[in-house]
C-alpha cells in the first residue's frame, strides 16, 4: 500500500478549466472519498490518478514517486469502474486473473490469489461463468475481485455502486467497508452519494466547480462545514438557509429575526440550520433561540421521524421532529433554533464565519 | 355469460385465422424470393450436367436426361482451370487478410482518436463508395502501371484491398463505437498497452464485424472481373473470372464447361459463408458492462 499526493493539479480542455489547483494528501491505508455533484471534476481527478487522463498542470505522486508520465499499467493501481467494465469474452476467473497473466505471474500464484479474492467476495461458485450470466451485484463483486488480486498500491473506485438498486447498494457499501478493514488498503473513492461519503470514508474531499471546498472527516464536514456549498451538500435533508443581517447581536431577515447572543460578526450573512436544529414542540435541554411563529404546510411521516414543511413569513423551512409530534397542516407553531446548530456564512464569500 | 364466452371464443378464433393468413402470406413471399435467388444456381448446375448435344434445350428439369459429369472433367482437361483457381485464391486470400488488417486498425483509429481530418477522412471514405467502378478503372490502371505492377499478383492485391477498404473501415468503426471505452481503460489499468487493449479486448469482441469485413473483401476479390481484365494480360496470371470468360467464343461457347466451372467457383464462397455464419452472431459484448 502507498500514499497518494496530489500537488496543484489542474485540468483544462481547450478553454474550459475542469480542475483548478487541486492539492490533496491521501495517507497510506486511508479511505479517501471524493464527493460532489455531477460535473464537479471528481471522476476526472480519479482518472488522472489512474493515468487515463492527461494532467495539464501539477504533479501526482504515488508512494513518493512522480507518476505524471507513467502509463496506467506502470502506476500499480487498480480501478473499479462505474459500469464494471468486465471483459465479456472471458470467464469470471479469466477476468480476475487478466492483470496477473499480463505480468507473467506463476500459474499457481494466480490460482491462489483468484481463489482467495473469490473467497473474500463470496463468488467462488461463479468463477467459470461469463459476465453476461451474472446479476448486477455479482458483476460488481467480480470487478472488485479483479482489483483485489492485483495487490495494487492503491484502489480507485469510480462511483461503483451507482448502478445498483437501493438494497444491493446498502449491502455492497457494507462489504466495501469490511474490505477496507480487512485489506488495510489505500482507497480513493468517488461518489455523489453522501450516504456513501459519510459512512465509508476516513476523510472526504468535498468538490464543486473543479475546486476542493473542504477536506476533513465526515463528522467535521457535517458539523463544521467550511462554506455555504458544503453546508448545503452534506446532510440529508438539506440544511435550511436564511439570508439576513447581523446587527448588534441580533439576526434579522425580512421574514424572521431573533437575538444571537454569541455572534461576533456583523453585516450581511447567510444563516444555516439543519432540519434537526429546529425545535417546534418542547425543548430537549439544548440552548434555544427565542421562539419564531411559523405555519405548518405539509407533514411527512418517515417512521421514526416527521418532516415538517414550515412557513415563517414568506420563508419556507424544513424541520425534522419526533414521530410523536401531533401538529397538523395549518397549525401555527413556535419554532426555536438550537444555538449550537446555527452556522453563519458570509453573503459575499460564502465562507464560514461562525 | 355463456353468450359472452362464445363471443370471446369466436373473436379469438377470427384473430387466430388472421394471424395464420398473415403468416402464410409472409412465408409465400419469402419462399418466392428464395426460389428467384436459387433458380439461376440450379439452372447452372442443370446446364453443367447436360450432355454436349442438349445445351440449348428448353428442358426445365434439374437433373437432365442423360446427366453426365463430362463438362466437369473437360474443364480440368481442356483448360487451365486449376491455375486460374490458384491465381484467384492467392489474390483473394492476401487481399482479404490485408484488407481486414488495415480496416481493423484504421477503423479503430477513426472510432477512438480525435485527429485533424477525422470527419473529412470519414466523409471522403464514404464518398469513394459513390463513384461507379467503371470510372475508377482508368485511374486505377494508370496508378498500377506507374507502380510497375501490371500483370502481377501484387497489382491486383493493391487494387482490390484499397477499393474494399472504405466499406470495411466504416463497418468496423461503427462496430467499435458500440464497444464501451471503459473495457479498454480497465485493460490499460490492468496492465496492457494501448495496442494490447485493442488486440486482447477490442478485436476478440469484434468478430461479427470482422467476419462481415472479411466476407465482403473475399467475395469482392473472388468475383471481380473488370479490374482483372485491365491489370492482367498474361494468361498465366488469369483469375478464374478471366479464364472462364475465355471459354466464350465468337462462334462457339462451351456452355457446359462454363457452367461447370462457374458452379465449382461458387463452392468456396458458399463454404466460407456457412463457416463464418457462427461468427456473425452478434451480442458478444452483452454483459460486460452494466446494461
Amino acid at each position: 500500500m502507498a500514499s497518494v499526493t496530489l500537488s496543484r493539479i489542474s485540468k483544462r480542455y481547450q478553454e474550459a478549466t475542469v480542475l483548478r489547483e487541486i492539492s490533496l494528501e491521501i495517507a497510506d491505508r486511508e479511505f479517501m472519498i471524493l464527493v460532489g455533484p455531477s460535473g464537479c471534476g471528481k471522476s476526472t481527478l480519479l482518472r488522472m490518478i489512474a493515468g487515463l487522463e492527461d494532467i495539464t498542470e501539477g504533479e501526482i505522486l504515488i508512494d513518493g514517486k512522480i507518476v505524471n508520465h507513467l502509463a496506467p499499467r506502470d502506476r500499480e493501481i487498480a480501478m473499479v469502474f462505474q459500469d464494471y467494465a468486465l471483459y465479456p469474452h472471458m470467464t469470471v476467473a479469466e477476468n480476475m486473473s487478466f492483470g496477473l497473466r499480463l505480468r507473467s505471474v506463476a500459474k499457481s500464484e494466480i490460482d491462489r490469489r483468484v481463489e482467495e479474492a473469490a473467497g473474500i467476495l463470496q463468488i467462488k461458485n461463479l468463477l467459470k461463468r461469463t459476465p453476461r450470466q451474472l446479476s448486477g451485484g455479482q458483476r460488481q463483486r467480480v470487478a472488485i475481485g479483479r482489483a483485489i488480486v492485483r495487490k495494487p498500491k492503491a484502489f480507485l473506485f469510480d462511483e461503483p455502486l451507482s448502478n445498483l438498486d437501493a438494497k444491493l447498494r446498502e449491502e455492497m457499501r457494507i462489504e466495501i467497508a469490511k474490505l477496507h478493514q480487512r485489506l488495510g488498503a489505500t482507497i480513493i473513492y468517488v461518489t455523489h452519494d453522501q450516504v456513501e461519503a459519510m459512512t465509508l470514508g476516513s476523510r472526504m474531499a468535498v468538490m464543486n466547480g473543479g475546486i476542493i471546498q473542504q477536506v476533513g472527516t465526515p463528522a467535521e464536514a457535517f458539523s463544521r462545514p467550511a462554506n455555504h456549498f458544503v453546508a448545503g451538500f452534506i446532510g440529508s435533508p438539506t440544511m435550511n438557509f436564511i439570508a439576513g443581517a447581523l446587527e448588534g447581536g441580533t439576526f434579522k431577515s425580512p421574514d424572521l429575526g431573533f437575538p444571537l447572543p454569541g455572534a461576533r460578526a456583523a453585516g450581511p450573512v447567510i444563516l444555516g440550520v439543519r432540519p434537526e436544529g429546529i425545535c417546534v414542540d418542547k425543548s430537549d435541554g439544548a440552548s434555544l433561540s427565542e421562539p419564531v411563529p411559523a405555519v405548518i404546510e405539509v407533514v411527512e411521516l418517515l417512521g421514526y421521524k416527521r418532516n415538517l414543511y414550515l412557513k415563517a413569513g414568506d420563508k419556507r423551512l424544513l424541520a425534522t421532529v419526533d414521530a410523536s409530534f401531533g401538529g397538523k397542516p395549518g397549525d401555527t407553531v413556535s419554532m426555536r433554533f438550537q444555538i449550537a446548530g446555527i452556522h453563519l456564512f458570509d453573503q459575499e464569500t460564502k465562507a464560514r464565519i461562525g | 355469460m355463456a353468450e359472452d364466452r362464445e363471443r370471446v371464443v369466436l373473436a379469438l378464433a377470427a384473430h387466430r385465422r388472421r394471424r395464420t393468413a398473415q403468416a402464410v402470406l409472409i412465408h409465400a413471399a419469402l419462399i418466392a424470393a428464395c426460389l428467384i435467388c436459387i433458380y439461376p444456381l440450379l439452372r447452372m448446375i442443370s446446364v453443367s450436367l447436360r450432355p454436349g448435344d442438349r445445351l440449348i434445350s428448353t428442358d426445365l428439369s434439374l437433373i437432365p436426361a442423360g446427366a453426365t459429369a463430362a463438362s466437369y472433367l473437360n474443364v480440368f482437361k481442356q483448360t487451365n482451370f486449376l491455375l486460374w483457381l490458384w491465381n484467384s485464391l492467392v489474390i483473394t486470400c492476401v487481399t482479404s487478410f490485408i484488407g481486414v488488417s488495415l480496416a481493423a486498425t484504421g477503423g479503430y483509429a477513426f472510432s477512438r482518436f480525435k485527429f485533424p481530418g477525422h470527419k473529412l477522412g470519414l466523409t471522403l471514405l464514404l464518398g469513394t463508395q459513390m463513384i461507379p467502378a467503371g470510372m475508377l478503372l482508368l485511374p486505377l490502371f494508370l496508378m498500377i502501371m506507374r507502380l510497375g505492377l501490371i500483370n502481377t499478383y501484387l497489382g491486383m492485391i493493391v487494387a482490390y484491398s484499397v477499393t474494399s477498404l472504405p466499406f470495411s473501415i466504416w463497418i468496423l468503426k461503427g462496430y467499435y463505437d458500440t464497444i464501451p471505452r471503459s473495457l479498454e481503460e480497465a485493460a490499460l489499468v490492468d496492465g496492457t498497452s494501448r495496442f494490447g487493449a485493442f488486440y486482447r479486448i477490442v478485436l476478440p469482441l469484434s468478430t461479427p464485424a470482422l467476419s462481415i469485413a472479411f466476407l465482403f473483401n473475399f467475395t469482392q476479390a473472388w468475383n471481380e472481373y473488370l479490374v482483372a481484365r485491365v491489370v492482367l494480360c498474361d494468361a498465366q496470371r488469369y483469375t478464374w473470372t478471366l479464364g472462364l470468360f475465355e471459354l466464350q467464343g465468337q462462334y462457339l461457347t462451351q456452355w457446359g464447361m462454363f457452367a461447370a466451372g462457374s458452379f465449382m467457383v461458387t463452392v468456396p464462397v458458399l463454404l466460407i459463408f456457412l463457416y463464418s455464419s457462427k461468427w456473425l452472431i452478434s451480442g458478444l459484448t452483452l454483459g460486460g458492462v452494466k446494461g
